[in-house]
């Protein structure tokens, strides 16, 4: 049989959040302090809010090796880093100090290694060398978690353009449904169980 | 309906009938009850007023801002230990709930499994559990049966008499929600392993009732307040009925500091801040604390004195004691065809075939397993967890297993029992402070072996039927240390003897004669880990009693 059996902890290492919803708390207590959410979040194409021109490329850059563009959007196409931009504007200055000072340790060690500080300049094979080095970290842990949120919540947070974040988890933005819902109970239908 | 507003309003220096602490689960019901009896109510209720326009499908607000919840975020910290030798810390909320009318009903899931005969004397047919507060209730599953089927039919349940199931006076008002893709891969799977599955009984309208409309199966339930009003939360429910009788007046953003008593020791007077700070305090003959089985031990701690210098109602030294989270485990499977199982409501059918295990396991504990959506039917929740069946967590890898993770997987949950414990309790925090200044929630609280052992049995029993179900890959886990929990047990629970109890077997104080106590608070046991249609039965009798007891003039 198919089975493994995982502790709680183990689960949340290997996926992230599990069901009950607020685990990723257990991962990123940063990115889930003191909250004042943004009902007039919504992005101006080119304006950013708090991030430097810097960020935006470094920032960017990092989104987009964690949801790469391929033969369907990324998270560059979402406008993820408008998310981003959305989340530190709005009364998280401490959590975006902590999070440039990451930044700034990645740089060092792209400086120290391939002796190029920007992340952006390097190629991919690189980025993601430098990448896979701080998987641990609190840095790389919030930024995946903004680069999801950013490209699978609603649009009005400035990421999911264009709903290209349902769209790759194959969800159909419709508020009301009918019977069948999918192929199991249409088929258990069809039968007569 | 739910905007219904105060036709009526009391002089604070005037005695009401009744104040009433919650507009929740309990407290909503009561209010119902007692205001359209013809008394005097006051519902004091620390959030808003919420309606259906104001709820929406935004999941970074709902489940990673808390936008629905009252937590530390609105200046209410919580603190948490495993054991009392431990020094509590600050952290995410372990107990959580609602901060609007209604309170955690309009964000439940709405599974409504009514407790059997057994769960009223489990205690004496198996015998003591050492080391645990395991006692039977002071009350049989016949003399609560009226007040379930109160609940079936008032606050509008939908669903089918299992082959197990207690005895009903009276069917379902709405017949069972139709059955999702997960709810055919748990039957199906149920039938192969000699096992039964059966519709899940809940809280949602599979059709119009009491003016209401039937569900648009939109998919977000679990968390979030319903659009439509189809989810039967005492919001759409109750809270109208008690406003519409002209007796009963809500007063929202108001939290309450303390119970005052007069001199002869009755409760008379309960103190609150209003939204803006301004501290009142209402008059009243009696009063009713629906609370939540966090905030109506806490108060009574709180509303301490010469006379009570243990806090009210606390002669037992029970309140606070017994917290019971409920035990929770999941397997997670991936299948060839597409599940969709975020349409619709969380669970459509359910598997009750180990509501009472074996004793010859050598633990105590039961429970049921229903089908879900692994992730609540949430996208950025679903996206975090890409790559759980051992591939990368970032790059075109993990993309790639997107792509099927939203729409072809489903889980099979176990919700299992906890037992009460004197050293899992909510306690008053000793330096941790609230932004009002009172001492914050102290949570220590750790599982008890059997409820662990139980969880695991769940969790082996969840894989075994995600096998059956023809899952091509699966993942399965269980809290060996809850983070948190909605379901707040046993705080204040109900008893006969006042040496081990804080409520008689009528919701009233040992103690003090005109205080009651009616939410999960009173729970004896932990149920099979769906309390709620319990804590509203309980509340429906509870309010039978008390107007009862009204009219012989015994309050």
């Amino acid at each position: 049989m198919k089975q493994q059996r995982m502790s709680r902890r183990a689960f949340l290492n290997a996926g992230g959040d599990a069901a009950k919803g607020s685990c990723i708390i257990l991962t990123m207590p940063m990115i889930l302090a003191a909250c004042d959410q943004a009902n007039d979040a919504r992005m101006k194409n080119s304006d950013f809010q708090l991030l430097s021109e810097e960020e935006v490329l470094e920032y960017s850059a990092i989104s987009a090796r964690i949801i790469p563009s391929n033969d369907t959007p990324g998270a560059t196409e979402a406008g993820v880093i408008y998310f981003i931009d959305t989340v530190f504007a709005h009364n998280r200055e401490g959590e975006h100090q902590i999070f440039k000072e990451g930044l700034a340790t990645l740089q060092s060690e792209g400086a120290a290694q391939f002796g190029v500080a920007s992340f952006y300049l390097l190629n991919e094979e690189q980025q993601d060398q430098l990448l896979r080095q701080i998987e641990s970290s609190e840095f790389f842990n919030t930024i995946r978690f903004l680069t999801v949120a950013g490209m699978f919540s609603s649009p009005e947070y400035g990421g999911n353009r264009d709903k290209v974040g349902f769209e790759l988890l194959g969800f159909t933005d419709q508020h009301a449904w009918q019977p069948p819902f999918g192929f199991y109970d249409a088929d258990f239908a069809e039968k007569g169980e | 309906m739910s905007e219904a507003s105060n036709s009526v309003k009391y002089s604070t220096s005037e005695d009401v009938d009744f104040v009433i602490v919650g507009s929740g689960s309990a407290g909503g019901i009561i209010a119902k009850e007692l205001s359209t009896a013809g008394y005097s109510v006051v519902v004091l209720e620390q959030g808003p007023h919420l309606k259906a326009a104001d709820f929406t499908h935004d999941e970074w607000g709902v489940k990673y801002n808390f936008d629905l919840e009252w937590d530390w975020r609105k200046g209410h910290p919580q603190t948490r230990r495993r054991t009392e030798n431990e020094e509590a810390v600050v952290g995410d909320s372990s107990l959580r709930y609602a901060h609007n009318v209604g309170g955690g009903s309009v964000h439940f899931s709405g599974n409504f499994w009514r407790l059997r005969e057994i769960d009223f004397i489990e205690a004496s047919v198996r015998g003591p559990i050492a080391g645990t507060n395991f006692v039977d209730w002071p009350i049989t599953y016949a003399e609560l049966e009226p007040y379930y089927t109160k609940v079936d039919w008032e606050i509008g349940l939908s669903g089918l008499q299992g082959p197990w199931d207690p005895p009903r006076s009276r069917d379902y008002p709405c017949a069972p929600m139709p059955v999702k893709s997960s709810g055919v891969l748990l039957e199906r799977a149920a039938k192969k392993l000699g096992y039964t599955a059966y519709p899940a009984p809940v809280a949602i309208l599979s059709e119009p009732h009491n003016d209401r409309p039937a569900c648009i199966h939109c998919g977000l339930c679990n968390g979030y307040g319903c659009e439509v009003n189809a989810k039967s939360s005492t919001m759409v429910t109750m809270i109208p009925l008690a406003l519409a009788s002209g007796n009963c007046e809500l007063r929202t953003g108001c939290t309450v500091s303390k119970i005052n008593l007069d001199e002869s020791g009755r409760a008379n007077e309960v103190v609150y801040w209003e939204q803006d700070g301004t501290e009142s305090a209402q008059r009243c003959k009696a009063v009713v604390l629906s609370a939540n089985g966090a905030e109506t031990p806490r108060l009574l701690l709180l509303s301490e004195s010469a006379r009570h210098p243990d806090g009210l109602a606390n002669s037992s030294g029970m309140v606070g004691k017994n917290l019971m989270f409920n035990g929770y485990s999941q397997a997670i499977g991936l299948f060839d065809e597409p599940v969709h199982a975020y349409k619709s409501i969380p669970a459509t059918r359910v598997v009750h075939d180990f509501w009472e295990l074996d004793q010859s396991l050598g633990f105590y504990g039961g429970g049921g397993i229903d089908s879900r959506h692994p992730f609540g039917g949430n996208l950025i929740s679903t996206a975090l967890s890409g790559g759980m069946f051992g591939g990368a967590n970032w790059g075109a890898e993990y993309k790639e297993s997107l792509q099927h993770l939203f729409t072809h997987s489903c889980s099979f949950d176990g919700h299992t029992t906890s037992l009460p414990l004197s050293t899992n309790n909510v306690t008053l925090d000793p330096t941790v402070k609230d932004v009002w200044g009172r001492p914050a929630i102290r949570v220590t609280y750790n599982e008890h072996p059997d409820d662990l052992a139980t969880m695991r049995f769940f969790l082996d029993r969840s894989l075994e039927l995600m096998d059956a179900a023809g899952a091509t890959q699966m993942e399965g886990f269980f809290d060996e240390n809850s983070p948190w929990t909605q379901h707040l047990l046993g705080t204040c629970r109900m008893g006969n003897d006042p040496e081990t109890s804080v409520v008689d077997r009528y919701n009233r104080s040992h103690d003090i004669p005109n205080l009651f106590m009616c939410d999960g608070s009173s729970m004896v046991s932990s149920s099979r880990g769906q309390p709620t249609i319990t804590i509203m039965a309980l509340a429906f009798r509870a309010a039978d009693l008390i107007i009862q007891s009204a009219r012989r003039g015994e309050i």
